[in-house]
């Protein structure tokens, strides 16, 4: 038997054993289907980077860095900064998590946040430009420290909370002053995501290890304070209908986040 | 009694004592990993990691189905292996199963028998230095669990304990936990029964055939 | 050539501190609860956190050793652990070569042999750097494996001594490691004090080393008091969420 056909049998089993629970209207963990875990942030807490925050929702903890390099300007952008956004699945965090490059997670996870982060233009990369062929860059990095589920929405929260701490460097003689601030970064409305999982029929906000393991279909999608900003669809289908009633409970997770960042 | 907290290397005993996570050097034994050590010498480590021991009570999941057995996930680095010659009824992937282990060989393979399947359940991962705590003494802690559950539950010496699911899972997790982060502390058996007795209704939960399986103790 | 800035004025070290002095240290344990074992670290400056796993199914299959577990050992500085650039993610020559110093540290204390074809990995990533990160990662490290209940023969603290000013210091800070005249950072198993990781740079008499030592073993004392109060103090006190 392969490897595959063998993960989906002991991912239906789980899941039938799963159904029995969510037949009650709870979750494992006694939340209901639309709870998310307790969620809070801690900025500041990378003394080197420009900005940084350490989320946490319930056990799953990931820690955003931001930083600023001088960079050469894209040909076809000449005046505007660039930013980046780099994610590590730490193999600290999971025994699942393996060493080496990283694999199609990893990278989907960054490229989901930066998305995020892109679409909602809360960033004005005019104001990076310094002179011709130099520009500021900012870096940032997701690390996931404990994975416990969720991992997207988790990165997504520390991202926007490290931005809000993000100081701008001054920038002299085309050099970066490394410790002297111009200012805050300035935000537009951030973004937050909500990821949703589909447990044989039962949709599922904020899914725990166990509930990944057993997921039909996930979806995450981004949202500021009036706006989708970025989605992604993982495995599985979902109705428009039902894509509809996750943007609903998206944009209301998304201003709980919201609280918590600001707050 | 007085109980203190030591640290590995620290000596735990003169004289050669044969106990689990230790070790000898000279003539002393030494702890090998945190632990309590009594005013009477007695050394219960806190964290460790399971090694099998001939007549462990073991919860499994199948993993492989092949002509000379079956490999069985038991949460050690090696899996458990059980040959079709001690066992009649035939197992599938993923069958959940509780057996002892017959014997562990140099290389650290185990070979597994008195096979019993188990019912359609959940399985979950429990330290298995507190597994005597999770038991209780005489069994107290995990019956007072059954009886608010209502379901069965086994509990396997190598850390993983089968839920039914008929059991209230969610509010056996929780349990777990308590008695996860609560294992070093006195007095646990009764604030389980008060956390039980509000939150779970007492049942007389369906019961499977099961031995008896060995008791420990962590604390009072 | 410009007159190099003194180090140690009227006997103080520029942060305050006396030589012998360590810098503040603060140590919690279990704070990765997905890894077997854990411990964060801050020492001065220096943030590090430390995620042990296994032993475990040793990968590649024919890397194991049939008689004893195969310790592994990856430390990793990340891109923004300067003050400076942001750094490119990945190991480096540095790090290659500090992951094998410290895995040879505690290959002599781990009980391997308990444990035949299975690994043992010791994950180490600074999150930010300030001088002396491989004392502190095995200072982690050593909490983070008794975390684990992984059976060893002796605990481990580790410290950095070395030379300003043609003065002996004890817990070089960062300026002190890159402009010192000598840095020597060493690991002493508890119990024994033997020394189980050493290395040296820059220029030190016979008699510096033996100073060098000696108040080496002063320092990572305190270390050892506080990896001690930190593994104790989750029974104390109960898990908690820990912040950097």
């Amino acid at each position: 038997m392969s490897d595959e056909v063998k993960d989906i049998i002991m991912s239906n089993i789980r899941k039938d054993v799963m159904l029995k629970t969510l037949e009650t209207g709870k979750r494992y963990d006694g939340r209901a289907m639309d709870e998310f875990r307790p969620a809070e942030v801690h900025k500041g807490v990378i003394g080197t980077a420009e900005g940084s925050a350490i989320a946490n929702i319930g056990e799953t903890q990931v820690l955003a860095s931001v930083k600023f390099d001088i960079m050469t300007p894209f040909p076809d952008r000449p005046t505007m900064g660039v930013f980046m956004t780099n994610s590590e699945l730490l193999p600290l965090a999971s025994p699942i998590f393996e060493t080496g490059p990283p694999r199609e997670d990893s990278i989907e996870l960054a490229r989901v946040v930066d998305r995020g982060i892109r679409s909602a233009e809360i960033i004005d990369l005019e104001s990076f430009f310094i002179e011709e062929e130099k520009v500021l860059g900012l870096f940032i990095d997701l690390y996931v420290l404990n994975h416990a589920g969720n991992y997207t929405d988790t990165s997504m929260l520390a991202a926007s909370a490290a931005l809000t701490d993000t100081k701008v460097p001054k920038v002299e003689d085309g050099k970066i002053i490394r410790g002297e601030y111009k200012g805050p970064l300035e935000l537009g409305p951030m973004p937050f995501s909500t990821t949703f999982v589909n447990v044989g029929g039962n949709w599922l906000v904020d899914p725990t290890r166990d509930e990944e393991l057993v997921e039909d279909t996930v979806i995450t999608i981004a949202t500021t304070d009036k706006h989708v900003c970025s989605a992604q669809k993982g495995k599985g289908s979902l109705s428009k209908e039902e894509l509809m009633a996750n943007i609903d409970i998206a944009f209301n997770k998304g201003n709980e986040q919201r609280k918590i960042v600001q707050g | 009694m007085e109980k203190r907290i030591i640290m590995p290397g620290e000596k735990i005993a003169e004289g050669i004592v044969r106990v689990p996570n230790t070790y000898v050097e000279g003539d002393a034994t030494y702890a090998a990993v945190i632990g309590t050590l009594d005013d009477s010498g007695k050394y219960i480590p806190l964290e460790n990691r399971y090694r099998p021991s001939m007549g462990d009570v073991i919860v499994g999941m199948v993993t492989d189905v092949r002509h000379a057995g079956y490999e069985v996930d038991v949460n050690l680095p090696e899996g458990g292996f059980i040959s079709t010659r001690v066992i009649k009824i035939k197992l599938e992937f993923g069958d959940f199963v509780i057996c002892k282990v017959r014997e562990v060989t140099e290389t650290g393979d185990v070979e597994l028998s008195e096979v019993r399947r188990l019912p359609k359940g959940k399985v979950v991962q429990f330290p298995t230095a507190k597994i005597p705590r999770l038991i209780g003494r005489k069994s107290s802690m995990i019956e007072m669990l059954k009886q608010y559950s209502g379901g069965d539950i086994v509990v396997g010496n190598n850390g993983m304990v089968w839920l039914s699911e008929k059991c209230d899972i969610p509010l056996l997790l929780k349990s777990m936990n308590m008695i996860d982060e609560n294992a070093h502390t006195s007095g646990l058996t009764d604030r389980m029964k008060e956390f039980l007795e509000a939150n779970g209704t007492r049942t007389v939960p369906e019961q499977i055939e099961e031995e008896h399986i060995d008791e420990g103790e962590m604390n009072g | 050539m410009a007159e190099t800035e003194k180090l140690i004025i009227d006997g103080k070290r520029l942060d305050g501190r006396s030589p012998t002095d360590i810098r503040p240290l603060r140590i919690e344990a279990g704070v990765i609860p997905e890894a077997d074992g854990s411990a964060f670290v801050e020492w001065g400056g220096n943030k590090i956190v430390c995620g042990v796993h296994g032993p475990r199914e040793c990968i590649p299959r024919h890397g194991a050793n049939p008689y004893q577990a195969t310790l592994k050992c990856r430390y990793m500085m990340s891109p923004f652990a300067s003050m400076e650039e942001h750094g490119r993610s990945g190991p480096s020559r540095r790090s290659t070569e500090l992951s094998k110093v410290i895995r040879e540290a505690f290959e002599n204390v781990v009980l391997l042999e308990r444990f035949p074809n299975t690994q043992i990995d010791i994950f180490i990533d600074v999150l930010q750097a300030d001088g002396g990160t491989r004392t502190a990662s095995v200072t982690a490290a050593a909490v983070a494996l008794a975390n684990a209940g992984i059976p060893m023969k002796d605990m481990v603290n580790s410290v950095a001594v070395g030379k300003a000013d043609g003065v002996v210091i004890s817990d070089l800070s960062k300026a002190e490691d890159n402009a010192g005249q000598s840095d020597m950072p060493l690991a002493f198993s508890h119990k024994d004090k033997k020394l189980l990781l050493f290395q040296m740079d820059g220029l030190l008499t016979r008699e510096e080393v033996a100073k060098g030592l000696e108040m080496a073993e002063v320092s990572a004392g305190l270390v050892h008091e506080k990896q001690e109060a930190a593994l104790k103090r989750i029974y104390e006190e109960g898990k908690k969420k820990f912040t950097l």
